[in-house]
């Protein structure tokens, strides 16, 4: 027992030193921020002309009625199994994955926008 | 013949098929099959969109998913032996 206290003293020794030094390295990495990608992230009207652009290409979508605030069924004219595909197209071209219950609620241009811009992983 | 005792889908149910569908047809590295795939559960759900009768709901439902677990199947198989040369319609222009 003693032995393995005296091992874990020599072991947890190290932790303890860097301590200080941990407290430094915050400020230097923080202005390098890797990983971080506030900077490369779309801007809103990306985002709204390629959502426009994806539904504008369905087939059966009228171009010239589409704005930024059109509902799939109500104004489009499209039934619920043509909005699970503009679900997915959207998700295509933003390489996205939607889980089920949000893409359920996706239902007008206003809603996808919204969704995609605050998505972090929309590329 | 077939017990009575099936429920016909819930509109929830039927539209998660389809997206597993359209999802799992996303999966295979061959143009081909995956543009089928696409085409057809497109087809299939839009023929039977005005169903009514629970007997054929359910039938038609258990029969989509079934279909599902051979696409399921059929996109592992199809990745292991994937071709190395991409098909020219997967190659966007540069």
């Amino acid at each position: 027992m003693a032995f393995r206290a005296a091992v874990l003293r020599h072991i947890r020794l190290p932790v303890q030193t860097l301590k200080p030094t941990a407290s430094r390295a915050p400020s230097q990495w923080s202005l390098l921020r890797l990983f971080s990608s506030h900077d490369d992230h779309l801007t809103k009207e990306e985002v709204i002309d390629r959502v426009l652009d994806v539904v504008k290409s369905f087939p059966k979508v009228d171009p010239s009625k589409v704005t930024p605030d059109v509902h799939f069924q109500k104004d489009l004219g499209l039934d619920s199994l043509d909005n699970v595909e503009i679900v997915m197209a959207l998700e295509e071209e933003f390489k996205l994955e939607i889980p089920d219950k949000e893409a359920d609620k996706i239902d007008s241009c206003n809603l996808a926008i919204e969704y995609i811009y605050n998505h972090p992983m929309a590329g | 013949m077939a017990a009575s005792g099936v429920a016909a889908p819930t509109r929830t149910e039927v539209l998660q098929l389809y997206r597993s569908l359209l999802r799992v047809a996303r999966q295979f590295c061959d143009y081909n099959i995956r543009e089928y795939s696409k085409r057809r559960t497109i087809a299939a759900f839009r023929d039977n969109k005005n169903l009514t009768d629970p007997s054929q709901l359910s039938a038609a439902f258990s029969d989509g998913n079934a279909q599902l677990e051979v696409a399921k199947r059929q996109a592992l198989v199809y990745s292991l032996y994937a071709p190395k040369v991409k098909s020219i319609m997967d190659i966007k222009p540069s």
